[in-house]
């Protein structure tokens, strides 16, 4: 008798259980989710050709996360931060992608810098509808047929040819420029931009030559360089390779006009070459907006006057993704897609400058228009990002002067 | 034209000496180990960073910097080997090859957690180039290829005329002779991983000086030092030089035909040449 009460509860039980299984199995993800943390990731490069703004970037995500639990979080529910290291390569950032959405269901990827990461990573990212968010600049990013699942709030590279060439035909007066350049996505389109722009201002590209940026010593690549007697070389590459073409410039005697991008030649790059080697190397970057309340706010929590760009737009991805999920009152890929550009570029809304005022306006029902560390934070249809302003610099005695900002 | 090809060739004679230092570490301890040790580019990195360490926190000239940078991978080398690969060579030169590739790993990761990810440069000055005859050559690049010549002809002495340097051509050219005539295997493997490591950290430290460092440094150039030992001959230390050479000099006249962006592919292609036409390489497995 015991044994037949027993046998049936069990099957009872079974079939509560299976019946269950089969309910939460039919519905939606979303609504499973619905009670836990809202889970994001941040995709950085830790370690690699990016690994001296990775860690900072990194930072400036899990700041923003800490003020979004410390407010109430997102829909009634706590962040959850995932982190991952994209090591600045694009077959290890593909691995973590997938760790990210497949294990650690995130709604949302933060923060990708290199182009040939963003552009590996892209493809994962929108077939998973996850929403992605990245700081890199080849004019291709932005083509791939993302479906929407992408903004950057890195100039792409038509924006930043246009004013490097304006700013050597311009401002410095080169007349013959060649481009070394490292093997990445933006190497051709920079080419093919700078090729178009530079006559404008009086100037013309001699030549462009890439080359393989693992290599030890580029004196050969020099050598073709200077036959072609340019008076500015663009160093179009990132700061380990870009450190050895100076020195081989240097070496070579070499002594007419150089410009970098400010993420190539950084002040951790100007602190291990001599005075002498460095001095009169033109900087070009996107400048973060260094009067706002957002940049304050991340300079004293990064205990830095001085922060580099990509940090300050890594601090406006998780406030453009919690944001977004806010107003979309759902947390999904789809919500952060259909939602971002009501919150960033809504003329009508209220001007906020950081996520907390954000987040209280939009539960207070208002409509917001939020702009960040890095900027206005508008994009384009192709999620292209509509205005930035740029700083130029030389290096003098072993330290950058600004130029101008505009 | 003519001086163009002569550039190209002193500037890959220049890359290749450097490249000698570690391909010799690697092939010696293949010769007598009978695995690739990949950590050779960790141990690489090790050399460059304790260099780093001697020159710019203590103030050593660059010559003493360099003995540092042979004398910490020599003993991380051994190290390593002692307690992580020997107990795994018993269960095959794969396995071993294998755990090696997963050592760089965490030897790069080790490096980074002392140092972070930033790039580092000695300090020293930079001396622009000499020129001659439309050519040029950098001091550095003189005084580079001065140690690395003078490190092959100390290794050389050494296995040519000691006791401990014949023991490990004996065992590299035929260990169960070796063990029969009462040679210590382990001794010779302790010491094989000591000299390579070391020859590994001071190689590391060499392609520093001319450039900067960071915790890839090894990592970026197992490539050509990997194609320097299978061109000159697996396990054969002449031929890591010979191999040394023509991978340097290769990727350098390479550019002339392919450009600059395919100056790799030149290692690759070396190898799967040799691998075709002369698997054991330009001068053989012999030791010596």
């Amino acid at each position: 008798m015991i044994q037949k009460t027993s046998l049936t509860a069990t099957r009872r039980t079974v079939i509560k259980a299976a019946g269950a299984a089969a309910f939460v199995a039919a519905m939606p993800s979303v609504l499973r989710a619905q009670d836990g943390p809202i889970h994001l990731g941040a995709l950085n490069p830790l370690t690699g050709a990016g690994g001296s703004y990775g860690p900072s970037m990194r930072k400036a995500i899990e700041h923003g996360v800490a003020l979004i639990n410390a407010n109430g979080g997102l829909l009634g529910r706590q962040v959850e931060l995932s982190g991952e290291d994209t090591q600045t390569n694009p077959d290890a950032a593909v691995r973590a992608a997938r760790k990210l959405i497949d294990a650690d269901k995130v709604v949302a990827v933060m923060g990708t810098w290199a182009s040939s990461v963003t552009t590996a990573v892209a493809p994962v990212c929108w077939e998973s509808k996850v929403f992605l968010t990245c700081v890199s600049g080849s004019d291709t990013i932005t083509l791939l047929p993302h479906h929407g699942y992408l903004v950057r709030t890195q100039p792409n590279s038509t924006l930043q040819m246009e004013k490097l060439a304006e700013f050597l035909g311009k401002d410095l007066g080169a007349k013959r420029v060649f481009i070394l350049g490292a093997q990445t996505p933006f190497a051709k389109p920079n080419e093919e931009r700078l090729t178009a722009d530079l006559p404008k201002y009086g100037s013309e590209l001699v030549g462009a030559l890439v080359y393989d940026k693992d290599k030890t010593s580029f004196r050969s690549e020099v050598d073709i360089a200077l036959k072609a007697e340019p008076d500015m070389i663009y160093m179009n590459g990132y700061a380990p390779d870009v450190t050895v073409v100076i020195k081989d410039l240097f070496k070579s005697g070499y002594d007419k006009g150089r410009v970098a991008q400010a993420y190539a030649m950084n002040q951790k790059v100007l602190d291990n070459l001599p005075a002498e080697v460095a001095n009169g190397i033109y900087t070009i970057a996107p400048s973060p907006a260094v009067g706002s309340s957002a940049y304050k706010d991340l300079s004293d929590f990064l205990g830095t006057a001085d922060i580099d760009p990509y940090s300050c737009q890594t601090n406006d991805h998780i406030a453009l993704v919690a944001l977004a999920i806010e107003k979309a009152g759902e947390a999904s890929g789809d919500a952060i897609r259909e939602n971002i550009r009501a919150i960033s570029q809504n003329a009508a809304g209220e001007k906020v400058e950081n996520v907390v005022e954000g987040l209280k306006a939009l539960r207070a029902g208002k409509e917001i228009n939020y702009s960040g560390a890095s900027g206005p934070c508008d994009f384009t249809d192709i999620g292209d990002i509509l205005d930035t302003n740029f700083r130029y610099e030389i290096v003098e005695a072993g330290k950058f002067k600004t130029l101008r900002v505009g | 034209m003519f001086s163009e090809l002569a550039q190209l060739v002193i500037n890959g004679v220049v890359a290749g000496t450097i490249l000698a230092v570690p391909a010799i570490g690697f092939t010696a301890i293949f010769g007598v180990l009978r695995f690739p040790n990949f950590t050779i580019a960790s141990h690489a990195t090790i050399g460059a960073f304790a260099g780093y360490v001697a020159n710019v926190y203590f103030g050593w000239p660059a010559w003493a910097a360099l003995l540092l940078a042979f004398a910490i991978p020599a003993l991380s080398g051994v190290a390593v080997d002692e307690y992580l690969l020997k107990p795994l060579r018993k269960a095959g030169p794969l396995t071993a090859a294998i755990a090696s590739v997963g050592l760089v790993i965490v030897l790069e990761n080790v490096v980074r957690f002392f140092f972070g990810n930033d790039l580092r440069g000695y300090d020293l000055p930079l001396y622009r180039d000499w020129s001659f005859a439309g050519l040029r050559i950098g001091p550095q690049q003189v005084e580079n290829m001065a140690v690395a010549v003078i490190a092959m002809v100390v290794l050389f002495v050494f296995l040519g005329f000691t006791r401990m340097g014949k023991a490990m051509r004996a065992v590299a050219d035929n260990p169960m002779l070796a063990s029969i005539k009462g040679i210590n295997a382990d001794s010779v493997g302790r010491l094989v991983n000591l000299v390579g490591m070391g020859l590994a950290g001071l190689g590391g430290m060499l392609i520093g000086l001319d450039t900067s460092i960071d915790p890839l440094t090894g990592f970026r150039a197992i490539l050509p030092i990997f194609a320097a030992a299978v061109v000159g001959g697996l396990g054969s230390i002449p031929g890591a030089v010979v191999g040394a050479l023509t991978v340097g000099i290769g990727e350098e006249l390479s550019i002339m035909a392919l450009g600059p962006e395919y100056r790799s592919v030149f290692g690759f292609f070396a190898i799967l040449f040799v691998l075709l036409f002369r698997p054991r390489g330009i001068l053989g497995e012999r030791a010596y």
